[in-house]
């Protein structure tokens, strides 16, 4: 229970932020180029991270735990550069700092105070543990625990591991895998705690692949091979260095973990495919705690996929050779409007199949007026603008190289260019007060958007929008104007391709609410996707549960394409947490209904531990 | 009619921008009038009619006005048979204002349906209710292409400017024939481009001739914020700059195909002009409401410069030039007021003998100045009617 004796205002708000932490694992990463924590990268823990200490704040606060050794030093560690309130106010409008203060605060009173700091009592385990590791890289500790309780959802219980273990290569981990084999411990992998189903959470042992950031460029083979700890965001960094692109998940998903998973699916799919697509071999260290080569003979067949079953984990995955995609420099994204998410699909479905653009997305308004907007109130109020006053209740990103951008023109689809794709958005709080909208959407009667085709339209859109990274930073906290004023004078943060690559313009869709997506794998059929959204959003209107498009993006020339349906849900409120766990089920009964009904849908939870597979197998068997 | 109370008018179309017009005028002259329309998304058409009243200041009058929700694409107007009946045995004037003024050709299906399809039941209606007369709100333009007179009489071309033109000459031969045969006495009342009132500036919509002028004062505000914000780096690019006494100089050639007028009404001579044709009609005729000293786009051009401190705008007739570059004000400008092209520089004639007859020779007056002024302020103040029902005061 929480004792709410003496609390002060500015502890109410910490502890209010810290209960709103995403845990989406983006303090770990430098996806805003300011830095990331320096006690992370040196510590590896995620307790030493700012979503660790968010964690740690909100589980002391609530008296969970007792004040540790390891919390003194998370808490000590933190030197309250304000690195986090970057990063997590761009994501969700939070400042994880005033946590980090409550957090010392906490601690110091509690020394002051007189309080009695645990000791974690060393036994036999994790001695033999540290043994092989090192002392550094394995504890008990309660704090740590606590800190690796949550995994990116709230749809699981939290758990509290015995040992959290920091292994530093693959020898250790075959050495512990016997370990645990011997004395029947049961190990959890834990990449970056993305997973949304709560498979990296457990009791037992972490196992936390974060040291494991080896990168080693293969270049006359197209490929790259990571380390088990390597981020999507950190890769794509290195490839990108070099002239390569890979087709990279979500920034701070680990590439090892998301193919073992999920496999790796961007809007870069339409191109550079899913699962067994993006790599050419992996290294495991199997259950036995033995060495194995995807590519061995003798390996087992991950190749394979066995629909509407859950299959057990082949092992854990140590390293991976992804491929590199060669890149153009004339690279361009572009956002086609549509009327109807039957005119989008009928668009990606043309392109792709043939062959045009190398990503291909459908949006919706809410996802795209939720990336534009640099916060939750002016996400709203843009929406009404795409959706009322420019009539554009859907977008399709495209990436393309200046051919597939100039046949999509020919093909005489009005489109939203580079250009006014950032007058778009660096000159948002004008087009919150432009009254030449409503003209504009005059000129759409006899053709849709055709105001996007008027020459000189870009420009005009630059004059009136008057985009800048001063006007769009007006809007955000004062303290913080000055670094977003800089960070939007970068050319990446408004490049739609760069975007796009590193995953960044998805990042926001969970500032208002966490979200629970359901993916799936079907037709490009625009009967069957309507039908599914219709009922996504029955069920989850009967249980009064938040409920928007996702997005859409074809793959394997338009035959298939991968659907994200999401549902928002507050995961503070246990009643709240109940309805959505009961429209999980439901939803995901439904996929399996249609899964069996016609052959071609394919939930995606039955992708998890089967990640490696064969596009084809899963797609089409 | 000289007691008007004792009649009961069936209107439709009032709340679109002639439609209430109408029906404000005529209860302020007594009227009873049956309101035959819909409800909007989250408004019956009683709440709609009632705000619509307030902003005309007459909601003293609400007690001559009853309110039917229908649709007039169902058998018997959507309304139950009871009720059907019940209207039938008291209507005595039907006037059909509905109408679906899209010019786009992409809303063909829309436009033939709301003024084609739907023109039965209300026809059917007005025999089921053996109506004393039948009117019906056209448009001049059912002349469609021509250069000639247009007379008073049905059309007869098949070339017309877009769409609504289209539907509506269609719409007068239907009733004619209906009506004829149904021994219904109609009028066809063809106004040409309506604007606000005269006297007040004040009107609903801010179509037709606001149009273009609103497009104007869009592509000034832009270059203004430019200027007064960011230096005017795309302004001066564009040759667009502030003269020191105040004034935008602002480039903006505008090509129209001929030398032509632009025929304008004010609301309230339609309104005061169709109320006289409703009272003095005896026999089925068509009456123009147009102007006999047509403005052009040339005056309100000049008006438009005067009032809103600006200069540059250029009225050019004929084709343009093949290599002509446009800046994009221009470029804009020209989508801008395309649809609307035909109606800028016209050289149609239109024949009054009839409506000079029961109206007394009641005419539009001139489109002066002060009138443009009068206007052109009231569609700023309420932001070309963006705010019309936001401030109490408009």
């Amino acid at each position: 229970m929480r004792d709410n004796h003496n609390e002060t205002s500015e502890m109410k708000t910490a502890y209010h932020t810290a209960r709103n932490c995403r845990h989406y694992a983006m303090c770990k990463i430098d996806f805003l180029g300011s830095g990331v924590c320096d006690s992370g990268l040196e510590k590896h823990y995620v307790s030493f991270y700012p979503q660790g200490r968010m964690i740690l704040y909100e589980t002391l606060a609530e008296n969970k735990i007792p004040v540790t050794e390891k919390c003194i030093e998370i808490a000590d560690s933190c030197d309250l550069c304000g690195k986090c309130d970057y990063q997590c106010y761009f994501l969700n409008e939070m400042r994880p700092s005033m946590v980090m203060k409550a957090l010392k605060n906490h601690v110091e009173t509690f020394i002051k105070n007189g309080g009695r700091v645990k000791i974690a009592e060393k036994d036999a385990m994790l001695e033999e543990i540290q043994r092989i590791v090192g002392a550094d890289w394995a504890t008990n500790d309660e704090a740590v625990a606590a800190t690796y309780s949550h995994d990116l959802s709230a749809i699981s219980d939290p758990k509290y591991p015995d040992y959290i273990v920091l292994p530093g290569t693959k020898e250790e981990i075959a050495s512990l895998v016997k370990l645990f084999r011997k004395n029947n411990i049961k190990y959890t992998i834990r990449g970056n705690g993305q997973n949304l189903l709560g498979f990296a959470v457990n009791e037992g042992v972490i196992l936390d692949l974060n040291r494991m950031k080896t990168i080693d460029f293969d270049e006359k083979n197209w490929l790259v091979n990571v380390g088990s700890g390597v981020t999507a965001f950190d890769l794509q960094k290195q490839a990108q260095k070099r002239g390569y692109r890979i087709n990279a998940a979500e920034p701070a998903a680990i590439l090892c973990a998301n193919i073992m998973c999920s496999g790796i699916m961007s809007t870069f799919s339409t191109t550079y495919g899913i699962n067994a697509d993006n790599f050419i071999n992996a290294e495991f260290v199997d259950n036995e705690g033995s060495f194995f080569n995807l590519n061995d003979i003798t390996s087992p067949n991950l190749y394979s996929y066995k629909n509407l079953q859950h299959s057990d984990s082949p092992g854990i995955c140590v390293s991976a050779s992804i491929r590199l995609h060669p890149v153009t420099n004339d690279e361009k994204g572009i956002l086609v409007p549509f009327e109807t998410l039957d005119n989008a699909l009928d668009f990606i479905q043309d392109c792709s199949l043939r062959r045009i653009g190398l990503a291909l997305g459908v949006v919706g308004a809410e996802y795209i007026s939720t990336f534009l907007s640099p916060t939750k109130k002016k996400a709203a109020e843009i929406k009404s603008i795409f959706v009322d006053k420019l009539n554009i209740p859907w977008l399709v990103v495209v990436i393309g190289d200046k051919y597939a951008i100039r046949t999509i023109s020919e093909m005489g689809f009005p489109f939203f260019d580079q250009n006014m794709f950032n007058s778009l958005y660096l000159g948002l709080p004008s087009l919150l007060k432009a009254n030449w909208l409503d003209l504009v959407k005059n000129l759409s009667d006899d053709e849709p958007y055709s105001f996007l085709k008027i020459k000189g339209f870009a420009e005009l859109l630059e004059t009136a929008l008057s985009p800048s990274p001063a006007l769009y930073s007006q809007e955000i906290d004062p303290e913080l104007r000055p670094f977003f004023e800089k960070l939007f004078s970068r050319q990446e943060m408004t490049d739609l391709v760069w975007l796009n690559m590193y995953r960044i313009m998805s990042t926001r869709l969970g500032r208002k609410k966490p979200f629970l997506p359901a993916l799936m794998y079907l037709p490009v059929d625009k009967i069957l996707i309507d039908e599914l959204s219709g009922k996504f959003k029955l069920i989850a209107d009967n249980h009064q549960i938040d409920n928007d498009f996702g997005f859409i993006t074809p793959i394997d020339n338009g035959k298939r394409c991968i659907f994200e349906y999401d549902f928002f849900y507050d995961y503070n409120d246990p009643e709240e947490i109940q309805r959505i766990r009961q429209v999980a089920m439901e939803v995901n009964m439904l996929i399996d209904d249609y899964s069996v009904k016609t052959g071609t849908v394919k939930g995606h939870p039955y992708v998890l531990y089967q990640g490696f597979c064969r596009k084809e197998n899963l797609l089409y068997s | 009619m000289s007691d008007n109370s004792k009649s009961i008018t069936a209107l439709t179309g009032a709340t679109g921008f002639l439609g209430s017009h109408l029906m404000a005028g005529m209860l302020l002259k007594g009227y009873r009038i049956v309101v035959f329309g819909r409800p909007a998304k989250n408004e019956s058409l009683t709440v709609r009619i009632s705000r619509l009243l307030r902003w005309f200041g007459i909601e003293n009058f609400s007690d001559q006005v009853s309110c039917v929700e229908t649709d007039l694409s169902q058998d018997n107007l959507g309304i139950e048979y009871e009720e059907y009946s019940r209207l039938c045995s008291i209507v005595n004037i039907v006037i059909h204002c509905a109408s679906d003024t899209s010019f786009s050709e992409s809303r063909r299906e829309k436009v033939m349906t709301a003024n084609i399809k739907n023109l039965n039941g209300v026809l059917e209606f007005s025999r089921n209710a053996r109506v004393d007369f039948f009117h019906y709100i056209s448009t001049a333009y059912v002349a469609g292409l021509t250069s000639s007179i247009c007379k008073e009489i049905l059309p007869s071309t098949n070339t017309f400017t877009n769409v609504y033109e289209e539907s509506k000459a269609l719409a007068e031969n239907i009733i004619s024939q209906y009506c004829n045969k149904n021994s219904i006495k109609h009028s066809i009342i063809r106004p040409s481009i309506v604007y606000g009132d005269s006297q007040t500036g004040r009107s609903l919509k801010f179509n037709a001739l606001y149009f273009p002028l609103r497009s104007a004062q869009s592509i000034k505000d832009i270059y203004l914020n430019d200027i007064h914000n960011n230096g005017g780096k795309k302004a001066v690019k564009n040759g667009i700059f502030l003269d020191e006494d105040g004034y935008l100089f602002l480039p903006l050639k505008i090509y129209l195909p001929v030398e032509g007028d632009l025929n304008i009404i004010p609301v309230d001579y339609f309104v005061n002009a169709s109320i006289k044709i409703i009272e003095s009609s005896s026999r089925s005729s068509i009456y123009h409401l147009t102007s006999n000293f047509p403005t052009t786009m040339k005056i309100v051009a000049k008006y438009y410069e005067q009032l809103m401190k600006v200069r540059g705008i250029g009225i050019l007739y004929g084709q343009p030039p093949a290599n002509l570059i446009r800046n994009p004000a221009e470029e804009l400008f020209d989508r801008f007021i395309e649809p609307y092209r035909p109606y800028l520089a016209d050289k149609r004639v239109f024949d009054r003998t009839n409506t000079n007859q029961v109206t007394d020779n009641l005419n539009p007056p001139e489109f002066t100045f002060e009138i443009f002024k009068i206007c052109m302020e009231y569609a700023i103040k309420v932001n070309w009617g963006e705010s019309i029902f936001v401030n109490k005061e408009n």
